[in-house]
């Protein structure tokens, strides 16, 4: 992992105090509240429906179990004890007072943590791929890169002010974990012909109201080049991204109404009148970040495990975790865990400060300290020893979270909704309580198999629905909750945005309308091993329609 | 009558120290609690709760201010779901919502 | 109206020009860009020094002529949010050369100080009432950058590469 110097502790040591006298300026009045909305959100706090929410940014997804133990202490010291792991891998306190956020970020700085750029209109926390530096596929570690980027933007001075936010995110291998094509800027790590790293450049992804899947504009940008390539597309898009209309403004518009081409054009002429002013860092300083996240020190395991394959076959139940929740790792002898956060009717990505201590803790015993934060929603032990894996799994049983879900249809993605989120139009988490304990039975979850359904609560698109196999976007219709199912999104190296299928649903209707849509896919599916997605693709909206609105 | 009835709203907003779902009372406060805003039914009553919500925005006491709609008839009762949730507190957290007046202890 | 830079007031000596008013003999005068474009010849050769006042969305190179003669140039902020002045004032620093006064005027905040100084900002236009004592505090928030900008502060990757290389020899 990273790990500060004393050029980091003192910008986080220095924006710490910034904030603080930023807040007290506003409690004063001298800051009215148009002039410090942008400086709070640029601090991740948001008002919500009932009190202020707080973004903490967790880089990359990345946390040690210290920074772990420490955003729980936060949850009980200055909030109800509890907190919200979000679909861009940081987390979200809901009962926030203004007046503690000082001492709060000073909590948080003491572990290596901030909030900045979690919000407001500048270059927010950089994504990843969760199982970077474990998994097989990768061509690199994305985390070197994020790091760099995660310095490089923040306070940026230039592009502190973009016309709306803008996300970046990183895959280091070909199967992206990270939907990079759904971010303003995706960053793939590649080999070129020559055998040396760069980057394929993707631009004008996004959700939200006009969902579009970015393109690639560059196949290959030289490893040491990389910030200065950003640095163009940033600056082209700071000087020309309209500003006029908030919902034309992120880059995607900006791209699609000046063509890609013709984008691409002007990144290009920028790029070389940048790339000699001293933007891209030292070759050494790659070298330094990059030796943060060389592999630990992992033990010499034979496979197979012998007590590991006993334990399958003694516990199906254990068995069918691993299946699910384990995912293949580098280094023999190992899996990465993924803890679940979606028990069933839970509310997906909460965690009690107790639970955040207990997975901390099982971090420590069993995974070389470390944990991730997936968009999913979920948690992640990247590191755990294959003999361990029956001991991590029961004490996850204990606290909760020990469902074996992992990508079936109850692994839901849900946005706070209206519930807590003073933009929702309509509520989230009880969709998917209700989906979930309809679903509850595992055995039909695995027998249905890979599904992704993902909810959002407004056109906002934080619960990705546009990406979700099953994608349900709640509406406000004459004040009250409907739900719109969209089908065919993915997030994956095959994105795509799901298509509407019809009229919304009431509340009270929706499960049924899931389920309808869930067994029409058990009707047509070729075979067992066809998923969802697969046989969506082939058999098209039409029959799901007609299980939902009968022949028209 | 009717036309009347519907016109019924009362000041909510948010404190801008702490955030708290607040409502102004007709003692002239800010109360959590939504049983205790002062209920407008008239014009010129609206008028006046927007002038209070401005002036407490102006003096940075409050934050997020709006008059809102109220369901017509016996306790107050905000109409729409935003601000039934808003009044009471996440739905999927029962534990964590407040009731609609404060605790009676003797 | 006040003018500031990172130590506190600072006197004025520009008058500002409506695009109707007569151009005083000897003067330092700012006009309009307009102005400027039409009526060139006749503002250098009666003013002392000219400047003018441009929107952040102007065409640089249709400015480009005019800079070497340039005493100052005024970048409007059409609201606080309105971050294509950073752009502006980098690129007519760093691609154009311009090195006489950069002035940022309009609705920006004292927070925002010290990234126009780093994006090449000289002087800045406020109101009597503006909060200068936080405007200086901002302008030092912080005493190391993690990227390079305008001011050619070493970023914070030179000077960990600068530490390393004096530990080495």
């Amino acid at each position: 992992m990273y790990i500060y110097d004393k050029f980091d502790h003192t910008i986080t040591r220095e924006r710490v105090a910034e904030f603080s006298q930023q807040v007290a300026r506003r409690l004063t009045g001298e800051l009215s509240e148009d002039q410090f909305r942008p400086l709070r959100l640029m601090n991740g706090l948001y008002l919500q429906l009932h009190a202020y929410m707080l973004r903490v940014a967790i880089p990359y997804g990345t946390l040690s179990s210290k920074q772990l133990h420490m955003l729980a202490d936060i949850a009980k010291k200055y909030d109800r004890d509890y907190a919200h792991f979000t679909t861009r891998q940081n987390l979200q306190y809901n009962w926030i007072k203004l007046d503690q956020v000082p001492d709060l970020l000073a909590d948080l700085a003491s572990v290596e943590m901030h909030a900045n750029q979690t919000s407001g209109n500048c270059i927010r926390n950089v994504t990843a791929d969760q199982f970077a530096g474990v998994a097989g596929d990768e061509v690199e570690d994305p985390r070197i890169i994020s790091e760099i980027i995660r310095q490089w933007s923040t306070f940026h001075p230039e592009f502190l002010y973009l016309p709306r936010k803008f996300k970046i995110a990183v895959t280091g291998a070909p199967k992206d974990r990270a939907a990079i094509q759904f971010h303003d800027i995706g960053l793939q790590i590649v080999r070129n012909d020559a055998g040396e790293v760069g980057y394929a450049v993707y631009v004008g992804g996004g959700m939200g109201r006009t969902p579009i899947v970015g393109p690639l504009i560059r196949g290959f940008v030289p490893k040491a080049q990389i910030l200065s390539y950003l640095e163009a597309i940033l600056r082209v898009y700071n000087r020309y991204g309209r500003r006029d209309n908030i919902y034309k403004a992120r880059i995607k518009i900006l791209v699609r109404e000046t063509g890609q081409a013709e984008f691409t054009r002007q990144v290009e002429e920028e790029w070389p009148l940048i790339r000699d002013t001293g933007v891209d860092i030292p070759a050494g300083e790659e070298a330094r970040i990059r030796a943060f996240f060389a592999p630990p020190a992992y033990e010499t395991i034979a496979e197979p495990v012998v007590a590991f394959v006993e334990a399958k076959k003694k516990y199906p139940a254990f068995d069918r975790w691993v299946s699910t929740n384990v995912h293949p790792h580098k280094v023999k002898g190992y899996g990465a865990v993924t803890i679940s956060l979606k028990p069933i009717g839970g509310i997906p990505g909460d965690a009690s400060s107790t639970q955040m201590h207990a997975i901390a803790d099982l971090a420590d015993t069993y995974s070389l300290s470390e944990v991730r934060v997936t968009h999913v929603q979920n948690l992640v032990l990247p590191n755990v020893k294959q003999a361990d894996l029956f001991a991590v799994w029961q004490r996850l049983g204990e606290i909760g979270f020990a469902d074996a879900n992992i990508g079936l249809v109850t692994d839901i993605i849900a946005c706070p909704g209206l519930d807590y989120c003073a933009l929702a139009n309509a509520r989230s988490i009880p969709v998917s309580q209700r989906i979930s304990e309809r679903f509850a039975d595992l055995d039909r979850q695995h027998t249905v198999g890979p599904l992704q359904i993902k909810i959002s609560g407004c056109i906002n698109a934080c619960g990705h629905h546009h990406a979700g196999h099953i994608g349900i976007l709640g509406v406000d219709k004459a004040g009250v909750e409907f739900y719109q199912i969209t089908l065919g999104g993915a997030g994956d190296e095959k994105a795509s945005v799901g298509t509407l299928l019809g009229p919304g649903f009431p509340g009270d209707q929706i499960t049924d309308a899931v389920e309808r849509v869930v067994n029409t896919y058990l009707e047509l599916r070729s075979s067992p091993t066809e998923t969802f997605i697969e046989a969506y693709r082939r058999v098209g909206a039409a029959p799901f329609k007609e299980s939902l609105y009968g022949r028209r | 009558m009717a036309q009347a009835k519907e016109e019924m709203k009362i000041l909510t907003a948010n404190r801008l120290r702490n955030g708290e779902t607040v409502y102004y009372t007709a003692a002239g406060e800010w109360s959590p609690y939504v049983s205790q805003a002062k209920v407008a039914a008239t014009p010129e009553d609206i008028d006046a709760l927007t002038k209070i919500g401005a002036a407490a925005y102006a003096a940075n006491l409050v934050v997020d201010v709006n008059v809102i709609d109220i369901t017509p008839g016996g306790d107050v009762k905000p109409s729409h779901i935003r601000e039934i949730i808003r009044a009471s507190g996440p739905t999927v957290r029962s534990d964590l919502n407040k009731p609609a007046a404060p605790s009676q202890r003797s | 109206m006040a003018v500031v830079d990172s130590n506190g007031l600072i006197a004025d000596g520009w008058a500002r020009l409506a695009d109707d008013a007569p151009v005083p003999k000897g003067g330092s005068v700012v006009v309009s860009f307009a102005r400027l474009k039409n009526e060139h010849n006749s503002l250098f050769s009666a003013a002392t020094k000219v400047g003018v006042d441009i929107p952040s969305d102007v065409n640089l190179g249709e400015l480009e002529p005019f800079l070497p003669r340039l005493g100052v140039i005024v970048v409007r902020f059409a609201t606080m949010r309105d971050g294509r002045v950073f752009s502006v004032g980098r690129l007519l620093r760093e691609r154009y050369g311009y090195a006489a006064d950069m002035r940022a005027v309009g609705p920006f905040i004292p927070d925002q100080a010290q990234f126009l100084l780093r994006c090449g900002f000289t002087s800045f236009e406020v109101d009597d009432s503006y909060p200068v004592e936080s405007f200086k505090r901002s302008a030092r928030a912080y005493s190391v950058w993690y990227q390079r900008a305008t001011d050619r502060a070493a970023s914070v990757a030179e000077l960990r590469q600068g530490a390393l290389d004096g530990s080495k020899s």
